[in-house]
């Protein structure tokens, strides 16, 4: 089954030509629990270009998790709608989203949620499984994804039998498997100490550079805003503020 | 810019999806340890009623021909004393032993025609007679009144009773009755005839016993039958009875083994005889029961002792030998396993596999439980599992994947569980049994039957877990992926 969606006209943007590979429209979402209507998006209206690197910032209860999953293709929003690589998330059925989260997103977890049965190479492989690789290509590919993250030689140890830091790497190297475009990260170094952060967040920094990968990280990290193209600030369920790098450089630099 | 394909996802092949199961059980053994024990338990107690409800049968069918033949003495001294009642004449005539037939023919001085008739209408009478003996007591009250056996076809020879009682029996919905209402009113205006023939048979017997007790000289019944296979066994075929040589044989040796028997009973209740056997033994006289003394008989040292002291105290067990008298203790204490049999094995029958209805009932519920307990267990599995089922959501994992993961993790278990309890089911039921029919048991096992159910509750193991584990995988399956995302 295949959804081929028409193409609507390029948002005009003063900064960027590029690709637009997220775009949600008016996108709202209300939990309802024992008769109380909590809102946690209230229209959200946000274009993410293709090989970008944006940060998302806001407190707990921001609506920022709700976000992210919507954005995700992990829930799906009461209003409005989201576009992923310009396909409306709402018309997929059960399989194609399974299609879309193996192939198109990659997903970091702040407290990595690898397998704990699996050696990192049986993680690595199990989203290629999913799509259909033969094993003996899922095999070569997992390897040199190890490989890239820095990994190869413990392809066989278990996450109980590795580092924080070498867990995330895992997990990084498992949200490439398929080659997907979009990066979705949640506090990807809120578990880790400083140095391994940095390590995480330059393997990050190569991906989003050298393969166009689209990363979109939310976190506190003051490390990241130095890396990222754009910030993005959510609070109370809604876009507080959107703004480039450099922006925000020289506004950080008149406080100091 | 292009338009975007979005394809559906392949299935995972089932051998992937195994070994993902596999692995999942692995690495979570102590739960899954913990999951075969209940399955485990269950399927043991399934598996150990129905093991000692098929050897029970077995032994029951084995012990009631060895009783029957047992209880030979006491059928003859019965037949010899009274005439049968008209519902044992029916039950006879009704059989397809045309030696009996022809027995009862003689004893009645029936002609052909009449044996005939007697035959085919004892065969219509013993199809009501069940009717009536497997009525409860209340509806049979209301039918019939206090009428038993023949005495109902008496009550409902007027038309006015047998009206009632179809309009009794019309108002019992759950009764359905032998045959055609008609046939029945037919049948009951045939009764006399029937009832006429079954008198002359009777008054044959009356006369023929008449006969025989003419020929006791002073002899109890019991006494003169251990002379069956001689001159009585003649008194007894001239007065009409039917008495083969093999029967006669059989009824003397039995006869004289009871009078044996009688002798060492009484014996044991002799001051004198207790007083040896409490000294011989080294206990209290008061403490020598038959149950002793019979046991300790079953030694031929013991029992040709036992004989000397018997012909000291004058017994009058001059004609018995220690052998005979070891032989007579053995088939005691036969006996007696065999009446213990017979008790243990009353409530077979009936229910799966003959296991009886209350048992199946108590299987039922246990299954029950297992499921719930499976079911729980399972549940446990899948929460704990959250973060992971919708990691794998993420990764691009269908439905139908999780689902499958949890069915098969569910079926290892009740594979697992089920060898193991149906093993320990077996071998429960073979100690208890063992513990309970003692030598019975081994003309009694009935392998066939055993490994049919055997095969029966691993089956319902891995079913049961299974279907047990539908709801809880079928929760996994529908688990939403952003779980993956939450922060513990």
């Amino acid at each position: 089954m295949s959804t081929t969606i028409a193409q609507s006209a390029s948002p005009a943007s003063g900064v960027n030509e590029r690709r637009v590979i997220i775009r949600s429209v008016g996108m709202k979402k209300i939990y309802r629990r024992g008769g109380e209507v909590t809102h946690a998006l209230r229209g959200v209206d946000v274009e993410i270009y293709a090989g970008e690197f944006i940060s998302v910032m806001g407190p707990s209860g921001s609506g920022k998790s709700t976000f992210f999953n919507m954005i995700g293709a992990l829930d799906s929003p009461s209003e409005g709608r989201v576009f992923i690589d310009e396909v409306d998330v709402a018309q997929l059925t059960a399989e194609e989203l399974a299609f879309l989260r193996c192939r198109k997103i990659g997903y970091i977890f702040q407290s990595y949620n690898l397998i704990q049965y699996m050696t990192a190479l049986e993680n690595v492989t199990t989203p290629m499984a999913f799509g259909g690789v033969t094993p003996d290509e899922s095999r070569k590919r997992g390897m040199s994804l190890l490989e890239l993250v820095g990994l190869k030689e413990r392809w066989f140890h278990r996450p109980i039998e590795m580092s924080g830091g070498q867990q995330q790497r895992v997990a990084i190297a498992r949200a490439l498997a398929n080659n997907p475009s979009i990066l979705l990260c949640d506090e990807p170094t809120a578990n880790l100490d400083h140095r391994t952060g940095d390590e995480i967040l330059s393997i990050l920094e190569k991906l989003n550079r050298e393969r166009g990968v689209t990363i979109i990280c939310a976190t506190h990290d003051h490390r990241m805003m130095n890396m990222c193209d754009r910030l993005m600030w959510i609070r109370d369920g809604a876009i507080e503020r959107i703004a480039r790098r450099d922006e925000v450089e020289v506004q950080l630099a008149s406080i100091e | 810019m292009k338009a975007i394909d979005v394809q559906s996802q392949p299935l995972l092949s089932f051998a992937k999806t195994l070994r993902i199961a596999l692995s999942g059980v692995k690495y979570r053994l102590f739960r899954a340890m913990v999951t075969v024990a209940v399955i485990s338990v269950a399927m043991a107690f399934l598996m150990n009623i129905l093991a000692e409800s098929l050897i029970k049968k077995t032994v029951a069918d084995n012990a009631q021909e060895q009783i029957a033949d047992m209880r030979r003495t006491d059928r003859w001294i019965a037949r010899l004393s009274i005439p049968q009642t008209t519902g044992e004449l029916v039950e006879q005539a009704a059989s397809d032993d045309t030696d009996a037939l022809t027995n009862l023919k003689a004893l009645g001085q029936l002609s052909d025609d009449q044996a005939g008739q007697l035959h085919a209408l004892s065969r219509r009478a013993l199809t009501y007679l069940h009717f009536f003996a497997d009525l409860d007591y209340g509806r049979r009250r209301v039918l019939v009144g206090s009428a038993e056996s023949t005495f109902i076809f008496d009550r409902l020879q007027e038309k006015a009773a047998q009206d009632q009682f179809f309009q009794r029996l019309s108002e019992m919905k759950t009764v359905r009755f032998a045959g055609e209402e008609a046939d029945f009113r037919a049948f009951l205006t045939e009764w006399p005839v029937l009832r006429d023939l079954t008198a002359r048979i009777r008054a044959g017997q009356a006369a023929a016993i008449e006969a025989i007790r003419g020929q006791l000289q002073d002899r109890s019944l019991a006494d003169a039958l251990r002379d069956a296979g001689g001159a009585f066994g003649d008194v007894i075929r001239d007065a009409g009875f039917a008495l083969d040589a093999d029967e006669a044989a059989r009824l003397t040796e039995q006869v004289g083994a009871v009078a044996d028997t009688a002798i060492i009973d009484a014996s044991i209740n002799d001051p004198a005889m207790r007083q040896a056997v409490a000294a011989r033994r080294d206990i209290m006289p008061g403490d020598v029961t038959p149950t002793v003394v019979w046991n300790m008989l079953r030694d031929n040292n013991e029992a040709a002792w036992y004989l000397e002291r018997l012909i000291e105290n004058k017994f009058g067990a001059a004609d018995l030998t220690a052998t005979e008298i070891a032989a007579r203790a053995d088939s005691r204490a036969h006996a007696f396993l065999l009446k213990q049999a017979e008790r243990a094995t009353v409530e077979t029958g009936g229910g799966l596999m003959g296991i009886g209805k209350r048992m199946t009932w108590l299987a039922f519920v246990s299954m029950l439980v297992c499921a719930v307990g499976i079911a729980n267990a399972m549940l446990m599995s899948v929460t704990e599992r959250f973060r992971e089922i919708a990691t794998l959501k993420c990764l691009g994992a269908l439905d139908g994947f999780i689902m499958t993961v949890f069915l098969i993790e569910a079926s290892i278990l009740g594979l697992v569980g089920g060898i193991a309890g149906t093993f320990i089911g077996l071998l429960i039921a073979l100690l208890r049994m063992l513990a309970m029919f003692k030598g019975l048991l081994l003309d009694a096992i009935p392998l066939g039957s055993l490994l049919i159910a055997s095969g029966l509750s691993i089956v319902i193991g891995i079913l049961l877990a299974a279907v047990s584990a539908v709801y809880p995988s079928l929760r996994a399956a529908r688990l939403a992926p952003m779980e993956a995302m939450r922060i513990e």
